[in-house]
């Protein structure tokens, strides 16, 4: 008979528990009348959720963040996914540079990011400072590691060099073979690297509030300001926003095991990509 | 002029040369393949034809018009990769039908087309099928298929069969001859392996370090090889090392004055007394028992047996030398290891080169 062990449980679920108490706290502070004199929560109700659906502002930051997130997941995917083919494509030996250049959001604080963001575009011939568009370039720069890394590991794992060959000797032009052949193939990694990037960008607070603070109010700024004079509001507001980042969560899995289905190779890679998460 | 002229092809990469000087004459309709070690430049060749990669030197003539220059997706090359490379985001049907929809072919031309393409391969039943539900043969042959759909002016194959198992590649290689055939389509074949460039080519050019080594048809290349390095690549050889000893009558001394050899003074021709030269004989021209010949018979002794299907390779031992013999496999019981054994081969088996060259002078140069 198999000898029992207990360690590896242990070490499981003391790890669980780290994870998952404050979450579950969160949603059950968002439910209870009350929650401060004793263990559990006096009662439950939906008060807080309904006072944060009834505010005039939820509407609006909720729309302002969706508007941001959307532009920025659009402007990343515009900018990173062509760039990264070519790269692959034809300046093979630039890769380095720009895998290096992926991980430099990683190293720059946000707030030294919006600053000098700031410093550079506030003046002449800009004039960018406190718009939205220029916290949408912002975001891009921001989030670039979340969108570049799926799809240079989608890009690795198709061999673009021959389907753009492939293509080519059937008479495709460039545009072709990339909306055709190439996105096709690459989309799982550009689905993923768009999740990641919306739900990094609607939890995202400290680059909006240095960047155009309360002249353009994000979901997160809400949730701050409600922290300050209820917190079982801002538990409410929590909730939605984790709400939003695991519905992306489960699309970005369920897209990955349906397309290792389909196709062994490039499955794989999508997993992995949310795996280096 | 041919249908297809490579004029003083060069390609470099950095510091190596990949390609030097290459020239070759295709004409319509034939079936010509490069063959050499990996390395040796023939798929840099194949990919100038395809446009691939920009010739830093010479001209593609195609039909009198030059292509050099003009850019892989006009040039109506079929290609077919190593790696099938047919696009997984697709069925069979749709990637033979791709390049066809790229020609803005209409919808029903496209659907005949494309029916008839994949009866010509025998995958008629697995048109809906995506790449990854296919086997590596079948793949290989939607990837033919697709290249055919375009009626290309010059079918392109890179290693087409390197990645599959030995029962499906020569089942498949009649197959691309038959088809090849069939259409009367012009085609360059790219291959490391020389069974393989024998057995389908009508014509077999073998490089070597970014040159070519010779070109001939399958037989001249087996036969009359012109340099060791053919002799020697293409197909399994015997060499003796010598020293000729008597040019009028094609005597040869080798192994130290120990093993003379009898060959023909044809094939000693252009070289003087005492000079040094190395003698080939091909394995099944080598004959074991008391059957054989009379010019060169000597006494060998059997150290190892290898099955190689019908035929059965013998390993013996001449004067500190290894010589191959092929014998028929139903023969083979006759024979016992580390027994004497009776060997021989004709003088007009033998092939005599000096450094470098052959000599032989009935041998076709091109």
């Amino acid at each position: 008979m198999k000898k029992r062990t207990f360690g590896p449980g242990i070490f499981i679920g003391g790890f669980l528990l780290y994870m998952l108490i404050p979450i579950v706290a969160t949603y059950m502070f968002s439910v209870a009348t009350r929650w401060d004199r004793t263990i559990l929560p006096e009662g439950l109700t939906f008060e807080w959720y309904k006072t944060a659906f009834a505010d005039r502002w939820f509407l609006i930051v909720f729309k302002h963040s969706l508007v941001i997130s959307l532009s920025t997941v659009i402007a990343s995917m515009v900018i990173i996914v062509p760039t990264a083919y070519w790269v692959h494509l034809r300046v093979p030996e630039a890769r380095p540079i720009l895998d290096f250049i992926s991980t430099l959001p990683f190293a720059i604080p946000g707030v030294v990011l919006a600053l000098g963001l700031i410093r550079l575009y506030a003046r002449p011939p800009w004039m960018l400072a406190r718009t939205p568009a220029m916290l949408v370039a912002a975001y891009v720069i921001f989030t670039m590691p979340f969108m570049y890394r799926p799809v240079v590991n989608s890009l690795k794992a198709v061999n673009i060099k021959v389907l753009t060959e492939a293509a080519q000797s059937l008479g495709s032009s460039w545009i072709r073979t990339l909306g055709q052949v190439i996105l096709p193939n690459i989309m799982p990694g550009i689905i993923s690297g768009g999740l990641l990037v919306f739900a990094t960008i609607f939890g995202e607070f400290t680059i909006a509030t240095f960047l155009v603070g309360a002249r353009f109010k994000t979901f997160p700024m809400q949730l701050v300001y409600y922290t300050r004079r209820d917190g079982r509001i801002a538990s409410a507001y929590s909730v939605i926003s984790f709400s939003i980042a695991w519905v992306s969560s489960l699309v970005i899995l369920w897209i990955a095991t349906s397309w290792a289905k389909r196709s062994s190779s490039g499955g794989s890679v999508v997993g992995k990509d949310i795996s280096s998460r | 002029m041919s249908y297809l002229d490579l004029i003083h092809l060069r390609k470099a990469f950095d510091e190596t040369v990949a390609v030097k000087d290459f020239n070759l004459q295709v004409e319509k309709g034939e079936f010509v393949s490069l063959l050499g070690p990996s390395g040796c430049g023939k798929t840099t060749t194949l990919r100038m034809i395809a446009g691939f990669e920009i010739p830093d030197n010479g001209s593609i003539v195609l039909s009198g018009e030059e292509i050099t220059s003009i850019p892989s997706n006009q040039r109506g090359m079929g290609m077919v990769f190593q790696s099938y490379a047919l696009f997984p985001n697709m069925t069979a049907w749709s990637n033979i039908a791709f390049g066809l929809r790229v020609h803005r072919v209409s919808t029903a031309e496209i659907k005949r087309r494309v029916n008839e393409l994949l009866d010509l391969v025998g995958l008629s039943d697995d048109g809906h099928k995506f790449a990854s539900e296919l086997s590596g043969g079948q793949q290989q042959r939607v990837a033919l298929a697709r290249a055919l759909a375009i009626e290309p002016r010059v079918l392109l194959l890179d290693e087409p069969l390197s990645a599959l198992d030995a029962v499906v590649r020569v089942a498949l290689r009649n197959e691309i001859r038959r088809i090849q055939s069939a259409l009367g389509i012009t085609t360059i074949y790219v291959t490391h392996d020389q069974e393989e460039a024998l057995s389908i080519s009508d014509r077999v050019v073998v490089m070597r370090q970014a040159e070519i080594e010779q070109e001939g048809t399958p037989e001249e290349i087996y036969i009359q090889p012109q340099t060791p390095f053919v002799a020697t690549f293409v197909g399994t050889i015997n060499q003796f090392e010598g020293i000729l000893k008597d040019s009028e009558r094609g005597l040869v001394s080798c192994c130290g004055g120990e093993l003379e050899l009898s060959i023909t003074p044809d094939a000693a021709a252009g070289l003087s007394k005492g000079e040094a030269l190395t003698v080939f004989v091909r394995p099944e021209e080598v004959l074991v028992g008391d059957a054989g010949s009379q010019d060169n018979s000597f006494q060998a002794v059997l150290r190892s047996v290898t099955l190689l299907g019908p035929v059965t390779r013998l390993n013996l031992e001449l004067q500190g030398q290894t010589v191959y013999a092929d014998i028929r496999t139903i023969d083979r019981h006759r024979y016992v290891l580390d027994k004497s054994v009776q060997m021989s081969f004709r003088r007009d088996s033998c092939r005599c080169m000096r450094e470098g060259e052959a000599l032989n002078e009935n041998s076709a140069h091109h």
